[in-house]
C-alpha cells in the first residue's frame, strides 16, 4: 500500500508538471481564438490543488519519493529522467504554484487588451511547465535541461513587447548571461560525472550520500566543481558580476517581472546551491559568501537612487538573493531556503502593486496625452489618497522587505543575520566585514523601500493635471495582492512571531550548525535592525516627504549609484565591443578570404572554361579544319592537271619527259 | 679565226633568242625574231650548207617573219591594244617550273653530247675516213638538185603538196564567216 | 676547228629556248615564235650532221624539206589563232579553256 501511495504520489506530482504544459501546447495550437487566458488559468489552478492538498502533504517531512526510468544510454554509460520528492523539491514546487496563481489571476486584468496576449498565456504556461520541472527533477542533467529551457520561456518573455528595441536588447542580454551560468553549470556536471559516475541527486547528496564517502580523493577538483555549479547559480540568481542583466530585465511585463525576477527562476538558483550544498568545500563556501555579500552591498547602494520604480525593486531582488547566497555561505542553506519563499511572496506583491500603479499612471498619461513615463517615481505622489488597498498591501510588503517584526521578513533575514554572526564569530574577526556588511545592507534596505513608499504614496501629486482620474486597482488585481500580503504575515510560517527557528521551514530542513549558538544575538540583533530601520524612515520621510532634501543631485556616490556602478559600461566596453569587431574581422575574413577563394576557384574554373574553349575551337577543330583545308588544297593542285590550258598541259608533258630521261641517264 | 666568228654567230642567235623569250613588248621581240634568223643562216654557212643558209633568209625571213609581221600589225586595233602590255617593265619574270623544264632539257640533251662526244658514229668516221665530207670548194646547188630529181624525189612531191593542202587549209581557216 | 659538238651545243641551247618560249609566253605568236625556234635548232642540227654525208646529201635534203614544213605550219598556225581570236577575243592561251573537263 505504501508502495502503491508512493507511486500515485510520484504520478501526481507528473501531472503537476504536465499541466502548464498541456496548456502550453493548446494555446499554441489556438492562437489568437484563445485571448482570455482561462486555459492556463485552469492548469495553474489544478496545478496549484494538487500541489497544495495532495502531494506536498505527503511529502513534508514524510517518506522521499524517487521514481526514474532510463532515458539514453551511450556505450556502457545510461542517463534516467525521473522525479525526486523530498522536503526541499517538493516546497519548491508548492512555492513555484502558489506565486504563479495570483500572478495569472493579475495578469488577466493587467495584460487585458494587449494585442499579443495569446503569446503571453502560452510563454507563462511553458515558464511554469519549466519551473516546475526544475524543482522535483531527479537527476542534475534533467535539472540542466529545465534550467536551460526556464531561461529560454524568461528570454521570450523579457522581450514579449519585441517591437521596442530597449526590450530585444533586454531579452538579449539576459540570455547571454545566462549562458555564462549555463556553461559552469555543465561544467560542473562534468566534474560530478567523472568524480562519482552518476548524475542522480538522491544517490549523490542525501544523507548517505557518494559525496560523503569519496569527499578526500580529489580536492581540487571538487573544488572546482563547487565553484562550477556557483557560477551557474550567480547567473541565474543575478549575482555580482553577473547582475547586469536583472536591471534590464525590467522591460518585460511587470506580472513577469514578479513572477520569474523576483519570486521563481532568480530563486533556482539558491535552489540549486541548496541541493548540490554537501559538494563544497570550505573554500568554495568562503567565495559564495563574500560574493553574496558584495552583490547584496552594491546592490542595495544602486536601489538608493534610482528613479525608475521597478528597476528599485529590481535591485532590491538582487540584494535580497544577496543576502540568501551569504546563508548559503555560512553553512545555513535553511535559512536560506526560508528566506527564498518569504521574498518569494513579498517581493511579488511589491511588484504586483507597482504594476498596479504604473498602470494607472498609463491610464492616465493616454487619457490626458501627457508626456511622462509612468515608471518615474518623481511623476508620482501622494497616490495613498487614490489608492489606499493598494498602498496598505505595499506597506506590508516593505515591512516584510526591510525585516520589520511581525513580518514574515522578519524571521527569515534575523535568520541569516544571526547565523552569520556565529559563523563569523567562530572563523575569526576579519569574517565580521561580512554580518556587519549584512547589518549596513538591512539599513540601506530600509531606506531604500521607504524611499520608494514615501515618493509614491506619500506627498502630493507630481504631475500637472487639471483632473487627476486616479482610482484604484480593480479587483481581479486586488485579491491577488491581498492573499500575498496576508502571506507576507509572520503567522502563515511560525506561531512564535519572534523565534525563526520554530518556523515550519526551519525545521524541515536538517542542516547541523556548526557555529556556537550565541543567546545574546538573538535579542540584539532584531531590536537593533529595528531601531535602524525606524530612524531611516524618519530620515526618509523627512527628505522626501517633508521635500528637504540636503544633498546636492549630483554629486559622485549619487551619480556612480544611478549609473549602476558603470557595470554595464565597461562590460560594453570590455566584452561587447571586442567581440563585436572580432566578428567583424571574422565577417571580412569570410567574405574577402573564404569567399575570395570560392570566386577564385570560380574564375580559375571559368578560366578552364575558356581554355577548353580555346583549345576546342583552336586544336580540334583546327585539326579536322587543317585535313579538310588540305585535302582541298590537294585538289585545288591536282586540279592544274584539268583546266584545259594548252601550256599546262604541255608543261606536264615535258617536265614528265624530263624526269623519264633523267631516270633513263641514271639507270 | 673560224671559231671566233662562228662564237659570235652563236653568241648572237642565243641572245636574241633569249630577248626574244623575255621581251614584254610583242613587237620588239618579232623583230629579234628576224635578227635569229639571219644569225641562223650565219650558222649554216659553217656547216658548209650555203643553200639552205640561203633558203632560210628568203622562206623564213622573207616569208614567214613578214607573214607574221603583217599579221600582227594589220590586226584590229583590239588585238593590238591585247598585245601591247601597258607594263613599265622591259623584260618580263620567267615562269619558274618552265624554265626549269627548259633548263633541264638543256642540261640533259649537254650531257648526253658530252656523253656521245666519245661514241662518234661508225658512218661519220667512216666518210670522215673516206674523205666524204662537204668542202667548202663543193657546189651544193648543182648537188641538191641532182639529189631532189633523183633520190629524193617522191619526197620533194609530197611536201609540194603538202604545202599546197596547208595553205588552202589555212584560206579556208581564216575566211570572214557570215553572220546573218 | 669547229667541231659537230659546237653546232650540237647550240642546238641544244636553242631548242632550250624555244621549248620555254612555248610553254611559259601568255601570248599565241609567241608560242608560234616558240616553235620557230625549235624547228630551227632542229635543222641546224640537220645541217650539222649533213657536213659529214657527201654521199647521200640527205642532211641538207631533210633541212630544206623541214623549211618547207615551217613554214606551212606557221601558215595554218596563223589561221588557228585567227579563229581563236573571233571566238574569245584573246589570243592568251590561259584564258582558252574550252577543252578542260
Amino acid at each position: 500500500m505504501g508502495d502503491f501511495a508512493s507511486i500515485t504520489i510520484g504520478s501526481l506530482s507528473i501531472i503537476i508538471v504536465m499541466l502548464p504544459l498541456l496548456a502550453f501546447i493548446l494555446q499554441a495550437l489556438l492562437g489568437k481564438r484563445a485571448v482570455s487566458g482561462n486555459i492556463s488559468l485552469v492548469a495553474i489552478v489544478l496545478s496549484t490543488m494538487l500541489s497544495a492538498f495532495v502531494v506536498f502533504p505527503a511529502i513534508w517531512q514524510e517518506k522521499t519519493v524517487q521514481e526514474d526510468m532510463t532515458w539514453f544510454t551511450i556505450g556502457t554509460q545510461s542517463f534516467q529522467i525521473g522525479i525526486l520528492l523530498n522536503n526541499l523539491t517538493a516546497l519548491m514546487q508548492f512555492i513555484v504554484c502558489i506565486i504563479a496563481l495570483p500572478v495569472h489571476i493579475y495578469s488577466k486584468a493587467y495584460m487585458k487588451g494587449d494585442p499579443g496576449i495569446h503569446r503571453y498565456w502560452m510563454y507563462l504556461s511553458l515558464f511554469c511547465f519549466a519551473m516546475l520541472g526544475l524543482t522535483i527533477s531527479n537527476n542534475l542533467l534533467m535539472m540542466y535541461i529545465f534550467w536551460e529551457l526556464v531561461g529560454f520561456a524568461s528570454y521570450l518573455l523579457i522581450g514579449f513587447w519585441f517591437t521596442k528595441d530597449a526590450a530585444v536588447q533586454a531579452n538579449k542580454k539576459a540570455f547571454i548571461i545566462n549562458r555564462i551560468g549555463d556553461l559552469g553549470f555543465l561544467l560542473g556536471i562534468a566534474s560530478i560525472y567523472s568524480l562519482f559516475g552518476t548524475l542522480n541527486i538522491e544517490r549523490l547528496f542525501s544523507e548517505g550520500g557518494l559525496i560523503y564517502t569519496n569527499l578526500t580523493n580529489q580536492g581540487g577538483l571538487t573544488t572546482f566543481a563547487g565553484i562550477c555549479f556557483f557560477i551557474g547559480a550567480m547567473a541565474k540568481s543575478a549575482q555580482f558580476p553577473l547582475h547586469v542583466w536583472l536591471p534590464d530585465a525590467m522591460e518585460g511585463p511587470t506580472a513577469v517581472s514578479s513572477l520569474i525576477h523576483a519570486a521563481t527562476m532568480v530563486a533556482a538558483g539558491v535552489f540549486l546551491l541548496s541541493t548540490v550544498f554537501p559538494l563544497f568545500n570550505e573554500t568554495v563556501l568562503l567565495l559564495i559568501a563574500i560574493i553574496g555579500c558584495i552583490t547584496a552591498f552594491i546592490a542595495a547602494f544602486f536601489a538608493l537612487t534610482q528613479k525608475d520604480i521597478k528597476k528599485i525593486l529590481a535591485f532590491s531582488t538582487i540584494s535580497q538573493l544577496g543576502f540568501m547566497m551569504v546563508a548559503i555561505g555560512v553553512g545555513a542553506w535553511d535559512a536560506a531556503m526560508f528566506h527564498l519563499v518569504t521574498h518569494a511572496f513579498f517581493k511579488c506583491l511589491l511588484f504586483l502593486g507597482a504594476g498596479a500603479v504604473i498602470h494607472e499612471m498609463a491610464h492616465l498619461k493616454a487619457a490626458e496625452g501627457l508626456d511622462i513615463d509612468p515608471q518615474d517615481i518623481n511623476q508620482m505622489g501622494g497616490l495613498k489618497k487614490w489608492m489606499p488597498k493598494t498602498f496598505a498591501c505595499m506597506t506590508i510588503a516593505s515591512l516584510a522587505l526591510a525585516g520589520f517584526p511581525l513580518t514574515s521578513g522578519f524571521l527569515s533575514k534575523d535568520a541569516i543575520l544571526i547565523y552569520s554572526f556565529e559563523w563569523a564569530m567562530e572563523q575569526g574577526s576579519l569574517y565580521l566585514i561580512i554580518p556587519f556588511t549584512l547589518i549596513l545592507v538591512s539599513i540601506l534596505t530600509a531606506f531604500y523601500i521607504g524611499r520608494l513608499i514615501f515618493k509614491v504614496f506619500f506627498g502630493e501629486f507630481k504631475v500637472q493635471v487639471s483632473t487627476t482620474n486616479l482610482h484604484e486597482a480593480n479587483r481581479v488585481m486586488l485579491i491577488p495582492m491581498i492573499f500575498l500580503a496576508t502571506c507576507s504575515l509572520f503567522i502563515v510560517f511560525s506561531f512564535n512571531p519572534i523565534a525563526y527557528q520554530q518556523a515550519f521551514i526551519m525545521l524541515g530542513f536538517p542542516v547541523t550548525h556548526a557555529a556556537q549558538e550565541i543567546a545574546v544575538l538573538h535579542v540584539l540583533l532584531p531590536i537593533g535592525l529595528t531601531m535602524t530601520s525606524l530612524i531611516a524612515w524618519l530620515i526618509g520621510w523627512k527628505w522626501y516627504v517633508k521635500q528637504q532634501y540636503p544633498l546636492q543631485g549630483n554629486n559622485f556616490l549619487m551619480s556612480l549609484s544611478f549609473h549602476q556602478g558603470y557595470f554595464n559600461e565597461s562590460y560594453q566596453r570590455l566584452f561587447v565591443n571586442n567581440t563585436l569587431s572580432i566578428s567583424h574581422g571574422l565577417f571580412w575574413f569570410d567574405r574577402h578570404i573564404v569567399d575570395g577563394i570560392v570566386n577564385f576557384m570560380g574564375t580559375f574554373i571559368r578560366g578552364l572554361g575558356k581554355l577548353s574553349d580555346w583549345i576546342d575551337r583552336y586544336i580540334v577543330d583546327g585539326f579536322v579544319n587543317f585535313i579538310g583545308n588540305s585535302t582541298y588544297y590537294i585538289g585545288h593542285l591536282l586540279r592544274w592537271i584539268q583546266n584545259g590550258r594548252l601550256q599546262n598541259y604541255l608543261g606536264f608533258a615535258f617536265t614528265i619527259l624530263l624526269i623519264g630521261i633523267i631516270y633513263l641517264i641514271l639507270t | 679565226m673560224e671559231l671566233i666568228i662562228f662564237y659570235i654567230f652563236a653568241f648572237i642567235v642565243l641572245t636574241s633568242a633569249i630577248l626574244v623569250v623575255s621581251l614584254k613588248n610583242t613587237a620588239r621581240s618579232l623583230f629579234l625574231f628576224f635578227v635569229v634568223l639571219f644569225a641562223m643562216a650565219g650558222l649554216f654557212i659553217f656547216a658548209f650548207a650555203d643553200f639552205i643558209a640561203i633558203t632560210q633568209i628568203l622562206v623564213y625571213v622573207g616569208g614567214v617573219l613578214i607573214l607574221m609581221i603583217f599579221a600582227f600589225m594589220l590586226s584590229n586595233k583590239q588585238l593590238l591594244e591585247d598585245l601591247q602590255n601597258t607594263s613599265k617593265k622591259f623584260l618580263s619574270l620567267p615562269n619558274w617550273q618552265s624554265l626549269l623544264v627548259a633548263i633541264g632539257f638543256l642540261v640533259v640533251m649537254s650531257y648526253g653530247i658530252f656523253e656521245w662526244q666519245e661514241h662518234t658514229p661508225r658512218w661519220i668516221t667512216e666518210n670522215i675516213h673516206k674523205g666524204a665530207v662537204i668542202g667548202p670548194s663543193d657546189n651544193n646547188i648543182e648537188e641538191l638538185g641532182i639529189k631532189f630529181m633523183t633520190k629524193y624525189l617522191l619526197p620533194f612531191e609530197v611536201i609540194s603538196l603538202f604545202l599546197l593542202a596547208a595553205l588552202i587549209g589555212a584560206a579556208h581557216l581564216s575566211r570572214k564567216e557570215d553572220h546573218s | 676547228m669547229i667541231t659537230l659538238t659546237h653546232f650540237l651545243l647550240v642546238s641544244a641551247a636553242l631548242f632550250s629556248i624555244g621549248l620555254y618560249a612555248v610553254l611559259a609566253k601568255r601570248n599565241a605568236i609567241m608560242i608560234l615564235i616558240g616553235i620557230e625556234f625549235i624547228i630551227n635548232a632542229a635543222i641546224l642540227n640537220l645541217v650539222a650532221f649533213g657536213k659529214y654525208d657527201k654521199i647521200n646529201y640527205g642532211g641538207q635534203v631533210f633541212a630544206l624539206f623541214a623549211i618547207v614544213l615551217a613554214a606551212a605550219s606557221v601558215a595554218v598556225g596563223l589561221a588557228i589563232i585567227l579563229n581563236l581570236y573571233r571566238k574569245h577575243q584573246t589570243i592568251n592561251p590561259e584564258q582558252t579553256t574550252d577543252l578542260r573537263d
